[in-house]
């Protein structure tokens, strides 16, 4: 049985990469063939669900790559299965190149990688095979804008892995050894280095702002792709070793807490609809990382709301919430927009709601007020979508492909909702209806009136790469704590 | 001392990426801290010994542990194929911005 599943695994893992590669022989079947691959890790997903303990290899020697699997990659694995899916469907009629496909494919497979390795070589490799398929893919249209925001995302991610790799040889020293449970009682700098670049890749707290810009000013498809799955690639680690090691676990929940706050207060002032996407992604990190034991579903639920949320954003007349008070949007699209905010929100009948009751009963007392003022934020800034005009007149059509694409995604959501159906008690359902009507409130009394611009010095380059040894310093004092 | 000087060699580096205002400069310095980085691997590995580990005569046990090397072999790979990219990108940047210099094309691309 064992062995069988050791095949199994080795063949999903591999099959993104041969496909990838292979896929230039059979352009013709670009589409056919990386929607295949989708289907192939779909399966794998629910087959690991299925597994009764969890799964751990030592492939070749005591040395080589270490892999772990158990319900909480399953969760990531779906989630990435389903949104490249959709991506795939939704460039279906688009005229991408073949080029495009097998980037996507091969981010596909390393997210993959990712998502289920347990050392730390191995998870470099798959983080730093994702920063290039995603480069590439930021950089497909070409023109000069999208290859500085590639070039800049390549820059600050692979400065991060730098800072990463320094910390695994402070490891290795120490314990001889690569595997995530070399971190018990590893040095304080070497945690802290190690962190640096985690926290960089998966977009959290401060040195997570590099997320807005390259997330919103990327092509629909890619900004999907992005927020949906390629940032937990740099999550999971964390929600991995938070659950493996309890000196890790404060941590991880306090940078979860800050981060949720963070992103939130950022989106609220939002005013163009890419960038509150982006903004709101940095923030619902921090809720997979304030109770890494059920980070997997939430990762999920928040994976598919992205995602729908960024195609159907890029189907909208603007960017601007400002010009789409003005601008009626068709009724359908509307209607799919209302459903991802009110699952991202944790209105019920939605996993969006499920997610969020299990976040909260799994969080410790210190996290409660933060996280709630956090949810109220994500009920404000997405009522900014709620109260958009809409009218039944078609203003411009959508694309072909649009529609399946974001149908799987918001059929992913209800068909999740099953995961955890013991969250339908009374109390746990009028929570969140309280927290969206208050949200609802306060955005239509206070912040659809105010404008504020909140400055954006951040953000600059720089200061994306300053900030990195501003937090190395943080980490070192929290670890040494 | 030796690690003294690895140590300098990846600040100095992570300095050159924060204050170098031109790009190509940028992408050297992040070189800089990456060899940095590579020799750190190699000192770490040099522990236990200098002598490659392959067994001959009069070397006795003075091994170098090949892990760390093995390792870092990966990551040399594939810093040298990220730094080409990166030097791609520029090549086609530097068309439209003949300076390369960060704050300005920052400036120009801004949303």
């Amino acid at each position: 049985m064992d062995s069988m599943m050791l095949v199994m695994t080795m063949v999903w893992l591999t099959l993104p990469f041969f496909v990838g590669f292979s896929i230039y022989l059979l352009p013709q079947s670009d589409r056919i063939l990386a929607l295949l691959v989708t289907l192939v890790s779909m399966a794998f997903a629910m087959v690991l669900f299925g597994q009764p303990a969890p799964l751990s290899w030592q492939l070749l020697d005591s040395f080589g790559v270490t892999l772990m699997a158990d319900s909480l990659s399953a969760f990531f694995i779906l989630t990435n299965a389903l949104v490249t899916a959709a991506v795939i469907l939704y460039c279906w009629y688009r005229g991408k190149t073949t080029f495009f496909y097998i980037q996507a494919i091969i981010l596909h497979g390393s997210v993959n990688a990712a998502f289920i390795c347990a050392d730390l070589i191995s998870l470099y490799v798959a983080l730093e095979v994702i920063g290039i398929a995603t480069f590439l893919l930021i950089a497909y249209p070409r023109s000069d804008r999208s290859l500085w925001v590639a070039l800049r995302y390549l820059f600050v991610s692979n400065t991060a892995m730098l800072f990463y790799l320094m910390g695994a040889a402070l490891i290795y020293q120490t314990h001889q050894s690569f595997a995530f449970t070399a971190l018990e009682g590893a040095p304080t700098e070497a945690v802290a280095l190690l962190f640096v670049g985690l926290l960089t890749k998966g977009g959290i707290f401060v040195s997570g702002l590099w997320l807005p810009l390259t997330h919103s000013e990327s092509e629909t498809p890619v900004s999907a792709m992005m927020s949906g799955v390629v940032v937990k690639a740099g999550v999971f680690p964390l929600v991995r070793l938070a659950l493996m090691l309890e000196d890790i676990d404060p941590i991880v929940r306090v940078f979860g807490a800050g981060t949720a706050l963070l992103g939130v207060a950022y989106a609220m002032f939002e005013k163009d609809t890419k960038r509150m996407l982006a903004f709101h992604t940095v923030s619902q990190m921090g809720f997979v990382l304030a109770a890494p034991e059920v980070g997997g579903f939430y990762a999920l639920t928040h994976g598919l709301v992205k995602a729908a949320l960024f195609l159907t954003a890029g189907a909208l007349p603007s960017r601007s919430f400002k010009e789409l008070h003005d601008q009626p949007i068709h009724t359908p699209i509307w209607i799919a927009l209302v459903i991802a905010s009110f699952s991202i929100s944790g209105f019920p009948l939605l996993s969006g709601f499920g997610a969020k009751v299990l976040t909260m009963k799994n969080l410790l007392p210190w996290q409660v007020i933060a996280m709630n003022m956090a949810a109220l934020g994500t009920a404000i800034s997405f009522a900014k979508f709620i109260f958009l005009p809409h009218s039944p007149v078609k203003a411009q059509a959508v694309k072909r492909g649009f529609w399946p694409a974001v149908l799987l995604l918001l059929a992913g959501l209800v068909v999740a909702n099953v995961a955890y159906y013991d969250a339908y008690s009374l109390a746990n359902i009028a929570k969140p209806l309280a927290i969206i009507a208050l949200g609802w409130l306060v955005y239509l009394l206070i912040i659809q009136r105010m404008v504020v611009k909140l400055p954006r010095v951040l953000e600059e380059f720089e200061h994306l790469i300053g900030v990195m040894s501003v937090m190395l310093m943080v980490l070192f004092g929290m670890v040494l704590a | 001392m030796l690690y003294a000087c690895v140590y300098a060699t990846i600040l100095l580096g992570f300095f050159g990426i924060l204050l170098k205002e031109n790009l190509v400069m940028k992408i050297i310095a992040m070189d800089v801290m990456s060899t940095g980085v590579i020799a750190l691997f190699v000192l770490v590995a040099a522990k236990g010994g200098v002598y490659t580990p392959i067994l001959a005569a009069g070397t006795a046990g003075n091994y170098a542990d090949p892990v760390p090397q093995a390792v870092i072999l990966t990551a040399i790979v594939i810093g040298f194929s990220i730094q080409a990219l990166m030097l791609v990108a520029v090549m086609k940047l530097a068309r439209d911005n003949p300076t390369l210099e960060t704050r300005a094309i920052e400036e120009e691309y801004r949303p």
